[in-house]
C-alpha cells in the first residue's frame, strides 16, 4: 500500500498468467511493481495475503501464492468467484492480459509463523483451490536458504479431480526431490490418473505422520477441515501444532472497517492464521 | 483558566471561532438538532438536550473519498483525494460522546496501522464539550451513568463548557484549549463564585442519575462469550428487529465501514461510506458463502461487539449509553435491557 495512506493501492502489472485448471476459472497471475521502491518495501512471509484492487470493480482479498524467496514479483492464484452473482473484481481479472495494470494493498494480515515451524516436522495440509498460500509455504522451506532450518516436509495435498490440481509442474517437481515427501490424492480420478484417489481426511490417516515435534499446517474448505481435524487428534496433535488460515469478508485490510470481526479478533489483522487452540477461543461465528 | 460569556452571546464566540477554521455545532433543523458545519454564525442554537446522529462525523464522515478514477484508463491516472484538513473546532459536544472519541481513537489510530483520515481530523480539531443541563432530569433512554460517565465530564475536551444562569463558563481543560481560550477576546474572565460553580457542576455530574444498573467491564464481557451459544437468549432479544442498521448509524461508537466504487459513466470515486454490522449483506462473501444470515446473527454481534469483543481487545466497553440506539430505534428494541438481561442470566 501506498506509504503514507494504507487505503491507497500500488500499480502493479500483471506480468505472467497460468491457466491453472481444467475448467479455466482458476488462474494464477504475476505481477511486477511499476513504482521500483514499492516492490523494494514489499515485504512478505508465507501466509500473508494483500487486496487486488481494479477501480470500477472494487478490491479482494487474496492469500500471496508466491514465496519471498522469488524476488522481483508477487504472483495470487485466483478463482473467478461467484455463484450467484459475478465477484466483480475476480471476473475482471480473469478478462486482463498480461500487460494489464491493477493496484495491490498489502501485505496484509499475520504470516505462518516461520519462526515458530523452525527445526520442527512439518505436515503441509491442503485440499481444493485454498492451496495457494501453503505452496508459498513450501516453496519457501525448499529454497536451499531455507531447507536446513525446518525438519521433515510431508505435503498431502487434494482436489476433487486431476484437472483440479494447481501448480502442476511444481507438483512433479517435488515428487522427484528427496527431502520432501509429497502425497497428491483427487477424490475422483479420470482415465489418465495413475496416482492416489481418495478423499483428504482418509489419505492423512493412512499416511499417519508422527506428531513428535511436528507441526500440521491446513488448509481446505470448510467441510475437510472439519473432516480432517479429528484425524490429526488422533495421531496425537496438540492444538498449539495445528495451524489453519480463516475467511471472512473483509474490505479494508488492516483491521478498522469491523467487517471480519470474529470474536475479539479481526480476521485481516489478528490473522489469518490462527492455531486450533486460539481458534477455540472464538465464537463459533465464521462457519 | 476559566471564563465566561453570555449565552446569548454565543453568536459572537461562533464569529470569533469562525474566523479561525471550521466551526461544527449543534444546529436545530425539521426532525431535531444536529451538528453541521456552520456558515452563518446565528446557526448555532445550544438549546439543546443532544443531537440526532452523534458528533462522529466530524472524525469520520459518513462518506470519505478516496481516489477519483475514469474507467478504461490506467490506474497510473487515478488520483488520491487529498485530504485538505483545515483547523475546525467542535463546538458544544456532551461529555458521554466526547469519552466516544477517545474510544474511536484507540482503534483507528491507537492500534496497528494508523488511519490518516480519523487523525489528521482530531489533530486539527478542537473540542467543546458541554456539561449537560443537571436541572433537567436525564433523558428516558440515557444511561452513561452505567458506564461511569458523568453528566459534566470535562475528560477528552480541550474546553469545557457549563451553563450558569444566562452565562457559559468555558475552562480550558488542555494546552491547546488553553491557548484557543487566551487568544479569544471575547469571553470575560470569571469570578471565584464562578469557579466553585464550575466544579461543583463537575461533581453533581458525577452523580446525576441516568438509567443505571450494575456493569462491571470484564465480567459483563465474560458473561456475553458465555451467552454467545444461547441462541434462546438472542432470538428472544430481537425478535422485533428489522436489521434496518439504525442503531449504528447514530451511533457514536459504531465504526464499521465499506470501501466502494462508485462510478457514473466514466467518471468514478473509490470511498468509504459507513455501513452496519445489522445487514444481511455485511459478511456475504463472493462465495455465496455468509456466516451472518439470521437476524439474531447480527443483534448478537453488535451488541457482543460493543459489551464483550471490544473489552477483550481493546480493554474498554465500546457504548457511552448516549441511548441513540434506543432513542431511534424504530421497534424500540433498548440495548440497556438487553445487557441487564444479559447480566442477570
Amino acid at each position: 500500500m501506498s506509504s503514507n495512506n494504507p487505503y491507497i493501492p500500488m500499480p502493479v502489472e500483471i506480468s505472467k498468467i497460468i491457466d491453472e485448471v481444467d475448467t479455466h476459472d482458476i488462474k494464477t497471475f504475476r505481477f511486477t511493481f511499476l513504482n521500483k521502491e514499492d516492490g523494494e518495501n514489499f515485504k512478505y512471509l508465507p501466509g500473508q495475503f494483500a487486496e487486488l484492487s481494479i477501480y470500477g470493480k472494487g478490491e479482494s482479498p487474496i492469500g500471496i501464492a508466491s514465496s519471498p524467496t522469488e524476488p522481483g514479483y508477487v504472483e495470487f492464484t485466483v478463482q473467478r468467484a461467484g455463484t450467484i452473482l459475478p465477484g466483480l473484481v475476480t471476473a475482471a481479472l480473469h478478462d486482463m492480459d498480461e500487460g494489464g495494470k491493477i493496484g495491490l494493498r498489502g501485505p496484509l494480515g499475520h504470516s505462518w509463523p516461520v519462526e515458530f515451524l523452525e527445526k520442527k516436522n512439518i505436515v503441509v495440509v491442503g485440499g481444493g483451490f485454498a492451496f495457494t498460500t501453503l505452496r508459498s509455504l513450501i516453496n519457501y522451506m525448499l529454497h536451499q536458504d531455507n531447507r536446513s532450518r525446518f525438519g521433515d516436509i510431508t505435503v498431502i495435498y487434494g482436489a476433487r479431480t486431476p484437472g483440479l490440481l494447481l501448480y502442476k509442474d511444481e507438483l512433479a517437481g517435488w515428487g522427484k526431490r528427496d527431502d520432501i515427501k509429497t502425497v497428491i490424492t483427487v477424490d475422483k480420478g479420470d482415465e489418465t490418473w495413475k496416482g492416489r484417489q481418495g478423499f483428504v481426511p482418509a489419505v492423512c490417516k493412512e499416511v499417519a505422520p508422527s506428531p513428535n515435534n511436528t507441526v500440521a499446517v491446513i488448509c481446505g474448505p470448510p467441510v475437510m477441515i472439519k473432516f480432517t481435524l479429528p484425524v490429526f487428534f488422533e495421531l496425537g496433535f496438540s492444538k498449539e501444532n495445528i495451524l489453519t488460515s480463516l475467511e471472512m469478508r473483509m474490505k479494508c485490510g488492516i483491521g478498522k472497517c469491523g467487517r471480519c470481526n470474529v470474536g475479539y479478533k479481526y480476521v485481516c489483522s489478528d490473522g489469518p492464521v490462527f492455531s486450533l487452540a486460539q481458534l477455540e477461543e472464538l465464537p463459533r461465528d465464521f462457519w | 483558566m476559566l471564563k465566561k460569556t453570555a449565552i446569548n452571546k454565543a453568536t459572537e464566540l461562533a464569529a470569533a471561532l469562525m474566523e479561525k477554521g471550521t466551526l461544527i455545532a449543534p444546529v436545530k433543523e425539521d426532525a431535531g438538532f444536529n451538528f453541521r458545519e456552520i456558515s452563518d454564525a446565528k446557526q448555532v442554537d445550544l438549546n439543546f438536550h443532544n443531537t440526532i446522529i452523534s458528533p462522529k462525523s466530524a472524525f469520520f464522515p459518513q462518506t470519505e473519498d478516496f481516489v477519483r478514477y475514469q474507467t478504461g484508463k490506467s490506474i497510473l491516472e487515478a488520483t488520491p483525494v487529498e485530504l485538505n484538513i483545515k483547523p475546525a473546532f467542535l463546538f458544544g459536544v456532551r461529555p458521554c460522546d466526547v469519552k466516544s472519541f477517545e474510544i474511536m481513537d484507540i482503534h483507528f489510530s491507537g492500534t496497528g496501522l494508523v488511519d490518516p483520515y480519523w487523525q489528521k481530523r482530531r489533530e486539527a480539531t478542537t473540542v467543546f464539550g458541554y456539561a449537560f443541563d443537571l436541572d433537567k432530569p436525564a433523558e428516558a433512554e440515557e444511561f452513561y451513568q452505567t458506564l461511569g460517565i458523568g453528566a459534566a465530564d470535562p475528560e477528552g475536551s480541550d474546553i469545557f463548557m457549563v451553563k450558569k444562569d444566562n452565562d457559559l463558563l468555558m475552562k480550558a481543560i488542555t494546552p491547546r484549549g488553553e491557548k484557543l481560550l487566551t487568544g479569544l477576546n471575547i469571553p470575560s474572565e470569571a469570578s471565584a463564585d464562578d469557579e466553585k460553580y464550575f466544579d461543583d457542576t463537575v461533581a453533581a455530574g458525577r452523580n446525576f442519575k441516568t438509567r443505571s444498573t450494575c456493569v462491571d467491564a470484564r465480567a459483563t464481557a465474560k458473561k456475553f462469550e458465555d451467552l454467545f451459544h444461547n441462541t434462546d437468549f438472542w432470538e428472544k432479544m430481537s425478535h422485533a428487529c428489522l436489521s434496518c442498521g439504525a442503531c449504528t448509524f447514530v451511533c457514536p461508537t459504531c465504526y464499521c465501514f465499506d470501501i466502494c466504487d462508485e462510478t457514473l459513466f466514466s467518471r468514478g470515486t473509490r470511498r468509504r461510506v459507513w455501513d452496519a454490522c445489522m445487514f444481511t449483506d455485511f459478511t456475504l462473501e463472493a462465495s455465496g458463502h455468509n456466516p451472518r444470515t439470521k437476524v439474531y446473527q447480527r443483534l448478537r454481534q453488535k451488541v457482543c461487539h460493543k459489551y464483550s469483543y471490544h473489552v477483550r481487545k481493546y480493554g474498554v466497553i465500546s457504548c457511552v449509553g448516549c441511548g441513540r440506539c434506543t432513542r431511534y430505534c424504530p421497534v424500540n428494541i433498548d440495548i440497556f435491557s438487553i445487557v441487564e438481561e444479559a447480566v442477570k442470566a
